[in-house]
């Protein structure tokens, strides 16, 4: 096993650290680890909603999300801080259309061999299928149709339309920021926010206080 | 938060985000130790990642050598022969069961003449 760069700064989370190998020294900073943990621990609950909207599978939406954040920390953890969060949910926006390409293929393939059976939907889950079902307090007190609704609405709408949509309404990121994690221009955020904003108005109407 | 054209946001886009973010705070119990889990995993890449990093550099330059092995093997088996050919026919022949079975001959003097001939022949 080749060795590793010491560095004077010993990683002190934990359970990250209890995954080192005997011998096998951590690189990165001490502070660089904590900020990255943080960083995660603070979005990883919205971009598990986002995927779970997109993917309307919980497996799949954990799995995008695990794989999102494998990638950062192993691809862009050296990058500044500031950069994480859109190279973050343009990771996780890659992993959910690769999962989507991937179920459309294996959908299109079992087509033609009615005979096999595919594990994963051989026997299709009503609960599985359903629009996340579980609302916030708001929903309670409002109804808890409104949310549910919501979601399966924005889970509804075109890849761009949802990503813009979340990325602004969830994540809470500015024109600017959401441009950087979707990979285009300013124009093109608002272009694509305003169509989601017609679509859900559309589907909603307006919610009621 | 302004919204797309700069104007305040409407009540739409303020209830659907509180709607969201609630929604994102109720997860169960079970997801959010999947999330936390899938977190440590990713921070355990942070100091497993440098040691791969001979295996990113050595992995392609393994396979480039690999290929170029098979590729001179094949070059050199597809090229002229001299006696590969003659041994795949004399393979063929004795492989062939129709084939004339010498013996069964009943006239040896014939062949060893024959032979001899063609020894003589191979060796001006």
């Amino acid at each position: 096993m080749p060795a590793c760069q010491v560095l004077p700064f010993p990683l002190l989370i934990p359970a990250a650290k209890a995954e080192f190998p005997a011998g096998r020294r951590p690189f990165m900073a001490e502070s660089t680890a904590h900020a990255l943990n943080s960083f995660l621990a603070d979005v990883e609950r919205r971009a598990f909603r986002m995927a779970r909207m997109a993917l309307r599978h919980d497996a799949d939406a954990l799995d995008a999300v695990q794989d999102a954040m494998l990638q950062l920390a192993r691809r862009y953890a050296d990058r500044p801080a500031a950069e994480w969060r859109p190279l973050f949910y343009r990771i996780l926006e890659n992993r959910i259309r690769d999962l989507q390409r991937r179920r459309a293929v294996r959908g299109r393939v079992l087509a033609w061999m009615p005979w096999v059976r595919d594990e994963d939907d051989a026997t299709p889950d009503p609960v599985q299928l359903a629009p996340d079902p579980s609302p916030g307090p708001v929903a309670q007190l409002e109804g808890e149709q409104i949310g549910v609704a919501l979601q399966a609405a924005i889970g509804m709408l075109p890849a761009r339309q949802r990503e813009a949509f979340l990325l602004r309404n969830l994540e809470g990121l500015d024109v600017a920021a959401t441009a950087a994690a979707m990979g285009c221009s300013e124009g093109s955020v608002k272009t694509h926010y305003s169509r989601a904003l017609q679509h859900l108005r559309e589907q909603l109407g307006e919610f009621r206080p | 938060m302004k919204n797309q054209s700069g104007d305040e946001q409407s009540s739409f886009e303020k209830r659907a985000q509180e709607l969201l973010r609630d929604s994102a705070d109720q997860l169960d119990g079970a997801t959010r130790s999947r999330l936390t889990q899938a977190r440590h995993a990713a921070l355990a890449q942070l100091g497993s990642s440098s040691g791969h990093r001979w295996l990113q550099v050595a992995l392609p330059g393994g396979a480039v050598a690999a290929a170029a092995v098979v590729g001179l093997i094949l070059w050199n088996g597809m090229g002229p022969q001299a006696g590969g050919s003659n041994a795949m026919e004399d393979l063929e022949l004795l492989a062939d069961a129709e084939g004339y079975d010498l013996s069964q001959e009943p006239d040896l003097d014939f062949i060893e003449w024959a032979a001899a001939m063609g020894d003589t022949k191979a060796g001006t």
